[in-house]
């Protein structure tokens, strides 16, 4: 039996042992590996009905990404044009450190679950990834050069970064969160747009090159003007599709009211000595609820919200004194700052509405606390629903 | 006789066999029960529980084997194909845990699809360790526990604060037909109440060991229904399109930071856990053959379980569906007689065999009439010194 | 009876030759003198590990200076030895002659009366390389078996210390002493043990290592069964904590029994220095050992099968290192590593005068000029270094996790990352179910033996163990009676 269980193991080390020194068996060696950053979705220009997918491929160079886009111009669906990337290239694209997700203007406007189907049917492409809508095309938004010299992708990411949702300015959400809107009873949901703006100009600007379905390289130290991007206004979807947009105020106002914004700018009219004044307030958010009950068999949606301010800046030039009490904002502007809220948080109530999206998660919130009033409420739910504003800014004394 | 102690016995079941309830377990069940999965899973763990009190009992009142017990009610001929039947549905319940395991291992593990071989050298290790015998089933547990408390205790604090536990409510949603459905199609994955009963007479009995199991099951439980909570929490309507969620609960906190995704180690450790967990089992039914016929080495029954299990998983490669159908819809009744009614009538079964019984009876009688006499003798001496007074 | 078992007569020229006869070797030599009566005295001796002057001053010289006493003990009280033995026939004589012990004939008594002039040139008791202190006592066992059981007696001046003698070697007749406390070791154990020793059938045993294989309870295992050190303080240490003790003369290095794993991860330092530096240290030495193993398997794995593994930034710069190189990441890192245990062998072969040059080439030509060629990447040496240093903070494990490496790395490379968890559990398994003379190896961890978790991974004070260790089975628990601090505060 010893034998016997001596040759089973020096068998098996040997089988170990070719295994190891072949290298075989379908494995796809790092060296042959596309690592894609990012991918762009667009109805494709060349084929109606079918859609054309960017790779940016990140291109390692002594330690450093460059971006390498490789673009399909025309795919059935979206797994068939990310396999063209790899017959076009040779190399082996793997998703799993994908963290976008661009989808082009067009895209938005049919339901983009067409799309991104893909993505959540994909064992190896993280939910956890960035998605947004972009202004144009994503590939020419991929094809954009990074002012800091890196990465598009990156760049973007940088935009869409938590830390640019915990300062209001960017509505971020992903691919599991806006799936889970999508799925849900409310069939909603939001994705910041992405625009480029060309302005800075920056030396070692890198971004990807490409024309249709060739692989491009990078182009670093060339484009002495770099493109930067602007996520703060929102697209809200209902079933699927683009029905409204935020504008950056009333993105601001969602997220300090909403998301997990607890630091902001924002700006407001006031008076000063008789003047108007326009304020940059520092805002710390505090406290922030909203509930939904039933008055009179009338839906209401109520909002907490709790905040601290303080000046970060006027328009005119200020006493001294009032520089030095920065913390203590006046009483006049703090009133007109909880106006500025309630106006926008109402324009923000009204788009949602109008559009069928349910932002606030009304249906949702329904559903929980009264599901035997749902059936008979939730079809006009958003439309009957009125806001009950309990906002105050504080300031310190 | 091998031997383990009752602190690993508790260890088993508050770390190892939860383990086992974290891959596919979770989706499987929102698909029925949605989002009143922790009702059904409740209902499970208290059937389950109670089953283990049940034995818990048997094992205050007797010291010997499930496999004396049988000996002493039915003989010898039926306690062997008592236990190779349960040798053979030992092997059969752990079909569907080796598959669910294959995909983890192929969907988490690696990114591209790999070779079958991948998993094959799973069934040498089982092999090897269904030759060690129980020693190596309770030592195991003793290294398990701290590993999979770290573990899901760090994976569950990363999932946490993206958890929206509101998406629990209403409860009842589901109905109870969903609630029900959800309880009943779960059993392949609650079948550790046997467990105790194949270990009766191999750990010493302690004072309290009953409630010492028992918290340590609920400790499990609870694991597992915080577990379940969070995932539901997280993924809402999308928990039917997250498999092995294990592998997704705690990405959301690590994803975008320097480290990347270092929850891996800690999945990693799970995964491992998982391995001992599936191969209990497999150590058991070794064990039920070896106790059926104690001449046979070890070594034979572990590389034929090792070899039928090899060969299933092969043949099954592309059936995971099919299988997982079978075991949860129509094969319920094999794991409610085996892993519920059995246990549960086992305290029916003779705790002495008939002989010593008899023997028993004879001298508890011979006891009685002794004392019954005595008693006699006192009254009527009494009754005489009174008349004497 | 055999011409050897013969006993001696009162000749001693005659038993002088006929031991010579038994021992023909031209380094054992006959000395012949007379007393002062004219009887012929003759010592056979071996030249090289007697001590002559010795034997002349306090044998040959108060024998010749009066006449031939007529007795042996009469001769042994005129003898200025305070060791003598009797040989009352060849073999006997003739193993202590060749111990170094002249046998002594003495006309007209039978026998032979054996002294102890044994005089060995052995080396100066110095601290060991392997275990080196920074705090702590510098002795270490040297080859001698008497200098270091007189450095165990200097540490445990107790009456319950044995050394029990046994031979082993058919040819070599090497000593060895089992050493334990009495009333504290386990005495099936000790017997166990003695058994062992006492059926070696070998013809000599020149290290402790060729006992410490007959005394293993898995011979062909990889991993160590038996405790070693060449220190006496750790030596002492773990007799008193209940352990056992093999001293093998010739071989600086003692064995201990029974073993636990956990032991290598324990250095002698961590008992002088603060209890919290002392835990720190021993998690880094657990960490490193970690390290050691699986750094270089999980790299392997993580650029074969599971990039995810690697944060972004990491993997394109890993990715970007290793462009170009013409082996694949398995390869390249199992050939690293093979470069890596030929620099260690030869490092530890080498003469001194050409050590610097060759630490030269190593770094130089192996490390930097390696990566420029785009042989190897610069990510690799760094993981393989790490690993390669890491192994050597528990010294006495390093050959054990040189070959588990290894393995970890054909395994990641063919299975993946599933393989890595295979493996460990296979190892867990195998390592769980190692139980040497009663202890399982992975004491106190598994099975859980809270109370000597104390002094594990984690080292507690000293007045909090104030126990053996109960996976020792010693009868005697109490090692530490903590007095009373109110006495001590106030005197």
């Amino acid at each position: 039996m010893k034998k016997l269980l001596t040759w089973a193991l020096l068998v098996a080390a040997g089988a170990l042992v070719l295994l190891f020194f072949s290298n075989d068996f379908g494995l796809i060696d790092i060296q042959k590996t596309a690592i894609v950053a990012a991918i762009g979705i667009d109805a494709s220009a060349e084929q109606e009905g079918q859609w054309s997918v960017t790779a940016q491929i990140a291109v390692p160079d002594s330690g450093a990404g460059k971006a390498s886009n490789v673009t399909i111009p025309a795919a059935e669906t979206v797994g068939a044009g990310i396999a063209e990337v790899n017959r076009k290239t040779g190399w082996y694209p793997t998703l799993v450190h994908c963290r976008l997700i661009l989808l082009g203007e067009e895209v938005a406007k049919e339901d983009v679950f067409e799309v991104l189907g893909y993505f959540l049917r994909s064992e190896y492409v993280e939910d956890s990834c960035l998605v947004a809508v972009c202004a144009g095309t994503a590939q020419e938004t991929l094809g954009a050069a990074s002012p800091v010299g890196e990465l598009t992708a990156l760049a973007i990411t940088k935009v869409l970064s938590s830390e640019a949702q915990k300062t209001g300015l960017v509505c971020v959400t992903n691919l599991q969160n806006f799936a889970k809107g999508y799925y849900s009873r409310a069939k909603s949901g939001y994705l910041p747009l992405l625009s480029l703006k060309k302005e800075a100009e920056g030396e070692g600007a890198s971004g990807g090159g490409s024309s249709g379905g060739e692989q491009g390289g990078g182009q670093s130290g060339e484009k002495k003007t770099a493109d930067v991007f602007d996520a703060s206004e929102t697209v809200l979807f209902y079933k699927g599709k683009r029905a409204a947009v935020l504008s950056p105020a009333e993105t601001l106002a969602f997220n300090l009211a909403v998301t997990a914004t607890d630091f902001a700018f924002g700006e407001v009219q006031a008076e000063e000595n008789g003047a108007p004044a326009t304020y940059s307030l520092k805002m710390k958010v505090t406290k922030k609820a909203r509930s939904l009950s039933l008055k009179e068999d009338t839906p209401v949606l109520t909002f907490h919200i709790r905040a601290n301010a303080q000046v970060a800046d006027t328009s005119g030039a200020s006493a001294l004194d009032a520089v030095a009490r920065k913390a203590i904002v006046p009483e006049p502007v703090l009133r007109a700052a909880e106006r500025e809220l309630e106006k926008q948080l109402t324009a923000v109530l009204e788009k949602a509405a109008e559009s069928g999206c349910d932002l606030f998660g009304m249906k949702q919130a329904l559903l929980r606390s009264r599901p035997q009033d749902y059936d008979a409420l939730a079809p006009t739910l958003l439309q009957t629903a009125r806001a009950v504003y309990d906002i105050r800014f504080g300031t310190l004394h | 006789m091998d031997k383990l102690k009752l602190r690993q016995i508790c260890f088993l079941f508050a770390a190892v066999l939860p383990a086992a309830k974290l891959l596919i377990y979770p989706s499987t069940l929102s698909y029925y029960a949605k989002n009143d999965l922790l009702l059904s899973a409740a209902l499970n763990f208290l059937l389950e529980g109670a089953v283990i009190a049940l034995v818990m009992l048997l094992a205050q009142k007797t010291r010997g084997t499930f496999f004396s017990l049988l000996q002493n009610t039915f003989g010898q001929a039926a306690a062997r194909a008592v236990y190779l039947l349960l040798a053979l549905f030992l092997l059969a319940s752990a079909v569907l845990p080796m598959l669910e395991q294959k995909n983890f291992v192929t969907q988490v593990l690696y990114e591209n699809v790999p070779s079958v071989l991948s998993f094959i050298p799973f069934f040498a290790v089982c092999a090897f360790a269904c030759t060690k015998g129980l020693k190596a089933l309770g030592r195991i547990a003793d290294i398990a526990l701290p590993v999979f408390a770290v573990s899901v205790a760090v994976l569950l604090l990363l999932a946490a604060p993206h958890a929206d536990l509101g998406a629990l409510q209403p409860p009842g949603a589901a109905g109870a037909r969903g609630i029900f459905t959800g309880t009943l199609f779960s059993l392949p994955w609650y079948t550790e109440c046997l467990f105790p009963l194949l270990l009766l007479g191999h750990f010493d009995h302690e004072r309290g060991a009953a409630w010492k199991v028992l918290l340590s099951f609920a400790a499990g439980a609870g694991a597992v229904l915080l577990f379940l909570a969070l995932f539901y929490g997280i993924f809402a309507e999308l928990t039917i399109l997250t498999q092995y969620p294990l592998a997704h609960i705690a990405k959301y906190t690590t994803v975008f930071t320097t480290l990347g995704r270092a929850d891996f180690l800690f999945i990693f450790a799970v995964a491992l856990v998982c391995i001992f967990c599936l191969c209990i089992p497999l150590q058991l039914c070794v064990h039920c053959v070896r106790e059926a016929f104690p001449s046979v080495p070890p070594a034979a029954p572990a590389v034929a379980v090792s070899a039928v299990l090899l060969i299933l998983s092969v043949l099954l490669n592309y059936s995971f569906n099919a299988v997982q159908t079978l075991c949860m819809r129509y094969a319920f009744p094999a794991y409610l007689l085996f892993a519920y009614a059995l246990p549960a009538l086992s305290l029916l079964l003779h705790k002495t065999p008939p002989q010593a019984k008899a023997r028993q009876n004879g001298r508890r009688r011979k006891k009685n009439s002794e004392a019954a006499a005595l008693r006699q003798a006192r009254r009527r001496e009494k009754r005489r010194s009174k008349e004497l007074l | 009876m055999k011409k050897q078992q013969q006993p001696f007569g009162t000749d001693a020229e005659q038993n002088a030759a006929a031991l010579k006869a038994l021992l023909p070797a031209e380094d054992v030599l006959v000395y012949t003198f007379c007393t002062a009566d004219g009887t012929p005295c003759t010592a056979v001796y071996t030249d090289g590990i007697t001590d002559k002057e010795l034997l002349g001053d306090l044998a040959a010289r108060p024998l010749a200076a009066a006449a031939a006493p007529r007795t042996r003990e009469e001769a042994k009280q005129r003898l200025l030895f305070p060791e003598t033995k009797d040989a009352n026939d060849c073999a006997a004589a003739a193993e202590e002659v060749l111990a170094g012990n002249p046998a002594l004939f003495i006309g007209g008594i039978a026998g032979a009366i054996v002294l102890g002039t044994k005089k060995i040139s052995v080396r100066a008791v110095a601290e060991p390389q392997t275990a080196i202190t920074v705090k702590g006592p510098r002795e270490g066992f040297i080859e001698d078996i008497k200098t270091n059981m007189g450095l165990v007696r200097r540490r445990i001046k107790s009456p319950a210390l044995r050394l029990d003698g046994c031979r082993a070697g058919k040819y070599s007749g090497t000593d060895i002493r089992v050493v334990y406390l009495e009333g504290i070791a386990d005495r099936k154990t000790v017997q166990q043990i003695k058994d062992r020793i006492a059926a070696v059938q070998i013809d000599g045993v020149p290290d402790s290592s060729y006992i410490a294989r007959f005394l293993a309870e898995k011979p062909y295992s990889l991993f160590k069964q038996t405790g070693t050190t060449e220190k006496p303080d750790i030596f002492c240490a773990k007799l008193l904590e209940g352990r056992i003790g093999v001293l093998v003369d010739g071989s600086p290095i003692a064995l201990t029994l029974p073993y636990l794993l956990v032991e290598d991860f324990q250095s002698a330092q961590d008992y002088f220095v603060s209890p919290y530096r002392a835990t720190l240290s021993r998690l880094l030495r657990l960490l490193a050992v970690l390290l050691s193993l699986y750094l270089p398997a999980f790299y392997v794995a993580a650029q074969l099968f599971k990039l995810q593994l690697l944060p972004f930034a990491l993997l394109l710069t890993v990715s970007g290192g290793i462009q170009g190189i013409p082996l694949s990441p398995s390869l390249e890192l199992f050939f690293l590593l093979a470069v890596l245990e030929i620099l260690i062998e030869a490092s530890v072969r080498m003469p001194k005068y050409v050590a610097l040059a060759l630490s030269v080439i190593g770094a130089l030509v192996l490390g930097d000029t390696a990566v420029k060629a785009g042989l190897v990447s610069s990510p690799a040496i760094i993981i393989v270094a790490m690993s390669g240093i890491a192994a050597y903070t528990v010294p006495d494990l390093t050959g054990t996790l040189s070959v588990m490496r290894l393995a970890f790395v054909v395994v990641a490379g063919s299975i993946g990352t599933y393989g890595i968890l295979l493996l460990t559990a296979f190892l867990l398994y195998y390592l769980l179910t190692s139980d040497g003379y009663g202890a399982p190896l992975l004491a106190p961890f598994s099975p859980l033996v809270r109370r000597d978790l104390k002094d594990s991974l984690l080292k507690a004070d000293l007045f909090a163990l104030d126990r053996r260790p109960a996976v020792l089975r010693s009868k005697n628990k109490t090692r530490l009676k903590a007095a009373k601090r109110e006495e001590q505060r106030h005197g």
